[in-house]
């Protein structure tokens, strides 16, 4: 036990290192740039670090660093803040719900399984901003958001996976 | 594709020891709450940010520019030879509105020379470089590279060479926020033309902003032009905003302005006359008073403020300039002039506004001719 207890600094840059990669998500999609000229929004992108490791280690992505993700999302974004926020823990309450169930999904269905995900965020977003400014906006641009993010999974994802067992886990000493 | 599946390390710690879940949403509530009911605090956290990161956003955006022109420019490829013969054809409109214009502009001089109209006055403005772009879902904002120490104050229009963009909503030191007009929170006066009906331009976040009317029963068409009213005293008026079209039943405004297309935007320093308050009116000592042939009994018990009319100007009265006050040139020889304390007040800026409600009009006329020349 005291031996857990023992925290190296390598051992605590690999417990910051989800939360890290979760807010250089979060810049890089708020970066001042559009590749598509603007018909293509930006993916949510911090939502898969986030969904990755509520899924795989959920100790290294606790509700709090889902809300400092989510409110510097809202900083970066311009938006009104507590927007993404409050759509991040609800994409971390469904994911760690159901987490076996997601975890247990492979190849296409854990695509699916990232899709409820950030259907769940997404409809608290969209509820939370028709609920604040008691009118509800255009549905299309927040689809075409979760689409897209969704069609990011299975490229970053890997990336993720491979950051996590080469980097986190190495650290740590659990793989 | 590369097999998606995770393996969950059971018994590795749990989240539920951390902040609980429960106690984070409530905090994300009360953020969004707090957001809405007080957006200062928030903003100014956004101000710094964006202060402390305009130099690094300037820097990186000339490459990222450069990549994006490259990438739009590989896209248009695909539809050149439907661009150059619409630009063909807008490129021939344009000339002929040109010339008219042209012919306008300087039959409208000549009026305002015949009725001897006071001049529009230069607007000041400050042009600023485009550093950022949101485009979310629930925000559609722009980032600029100039601040509160260039001149810039929350509210004022922004605009570039085809229309208004929108106006700014935080301002830092160095770097400052543009509301698009279809971001959710916005809402701008418009006038459609030639109807002149009054309407609310509102934004959600769509492409094209909403067209919220007012109770009057001119009609409104499709096609019809939308031009800032100036209400409220935020935008200038008779900025272009751009052309009615009708989308599902609704009134909706298809922007002239595209700021994906623009690199450089200006920002209008625009405040409305303010009529003076009554507390004003009550402890400020009244101006110059500009009086035609007063009876005689009117000016009898100022005779301690001034001569009386004919009497010769002693040195002991409160001294009249012998050469008139450029404001008060135009005030025949025949007219009495009274000054009610020294030194004598300039009576035109007392009574005319800097601004009148047509400055913006220049400013308007030359962003339309501009679009039009292009």
């Amino acid at each position: 036990m005291a031996g857990q207890l023992a925290m190296s600094p390598a051992r605590v840059f690999a417990g910051f290192t989800p939360v890290l990669l979760a807010l250089l998500a979060v810049v890089l999609v708020n970066l001042p740039v559009t590749f598509t000229g603007g018909v293509m929004p930006a993916p949510i992108l911090a939502l898969i670090p986030i969904y990755f490791w509520v899924l795989v280690r959920p100790d290294l992505m606790p509700p709090a660093a889902v809300l400092i993700t989510g409110i510097a999302e809202d900083l970066l974004s311009g938006g009104p803040p507590g927007i993404w926020a409050t759509g991040f823990l609800a994409a971390y309450a469904v994911t760690n719900r159901y987490r076996e169930f997601f975890a247990g999904l492979s190849d296409l269905a854990a695509v699916i399984g990232f899709a409820a995900a950030v259907f769940a965020a997404a409809s608290a977003a969209y509820g939370l901003v028709s609920l604040l400014f008691w009118r509800m906006a255009p549905l299309s641009p927040l689809l075409l958001e979760a689409v897209v993010t969704v069609a990011f999974y299975p490229l970053v994802a890997p990336v993720v996976a491979f950051i996590h067992r080469h980097i986190v886990g190495a650290l740590r000493g659990d793989d | 594709m590369t097999a998606i599946s995770w393996r969950i390390t059971r018994g590795r710690g749990s989240a539920t020891t951390q902040l609980p879940l429960a106690v984070c949403v409530v905090l994300a509530l009360v953020i969004a709450l707090l957001g809405r009911a007080e957006a200062s605090i928030f903003d100014n956290a956004r101000a710094k940010l964006t202060d402390w990161a305009s130099p690094a956003l300037s820097e990186i955006r000339g490459p990222l520019a450069t990549v994006e022109d490259w990438v739009g420019g590989f896209r248009d490829l695909f539809r050149i030879q439907d661009m150059n013969t619409q630009l063909a054809r807008e490129n021939a409109e344009l000339r002929k509105w040109q010339n008219v214009a042209i012919a306008l502009d300087r039959r409208l001089k000549r009026y305002e020379q015949l009725l001897n109209a006071v001049p529009d006055p230069t607007l000041p403005s400050t042009t600023a470089r485009i550093i950022g772009q949101s485009n979310r879902p629930f925000v559609k904002t722009l980032v600029l590279n100039a601040g509160t120490k260039n001149g810039i104050k929350k509210g004022q229009a922004v605009y570039d060479d085809r229309g208004l963009i929108g106006r700014i909503f935080l301002a830092g030191k160095k770097a400052s926020w543009v509301i698009l007009l279809s971001d959710l929170n916005s809402r701008v006066p418009a006038i459609i033309q030639p109807s002149n009906r009054r309407a609310i331009l509102s934004g959600d976040n769509g492409n094209s902003p909403l067209l919220e009317l007012d109770m009057g029963d001119m009609p409104v068409h499709a096609g019809d032009r939308v031009v800032s009213s100036g209400d409220g005293g935020v935008v200038p008026p008779d900025l272009p905003i751009g052309v009615v079209v009708e989308e599902g039943g609704e009134l909706r405004v298809a922007l002239f302005a595209n700021p994906d297309l623009s690199d450089f935007v200006q920002i209008i320093d625009y405040s409305a006359p303010r009529p003076p308050s009554e507390r004003q009116v009550l402890l400020e000592p009244p101006p110059a008073t500009v009086a035609v042939k007063p009876p005689a009994a009117a000016v009898a018990p100022r005779a301690s403020a001034g001569p009386a009319p004919g009497a010769p100007l002693s040195p002991a009265t409160p001294s009249i300039p012998e050469t008139p006050a450029p404001s008060q040139a135009h005030i025949p020889a025949d007219e009495t002039v009274f000054a009610t304390q020294a030194p004598p007040p300039v009576v035109e800026e007392t009574i005319i506004p800097r601004r009148t409600a047509s400055t913006p009009a220049r400013v308007a006329s030359t962003v339309g001719l501009q679009r039009e020349e292009r």
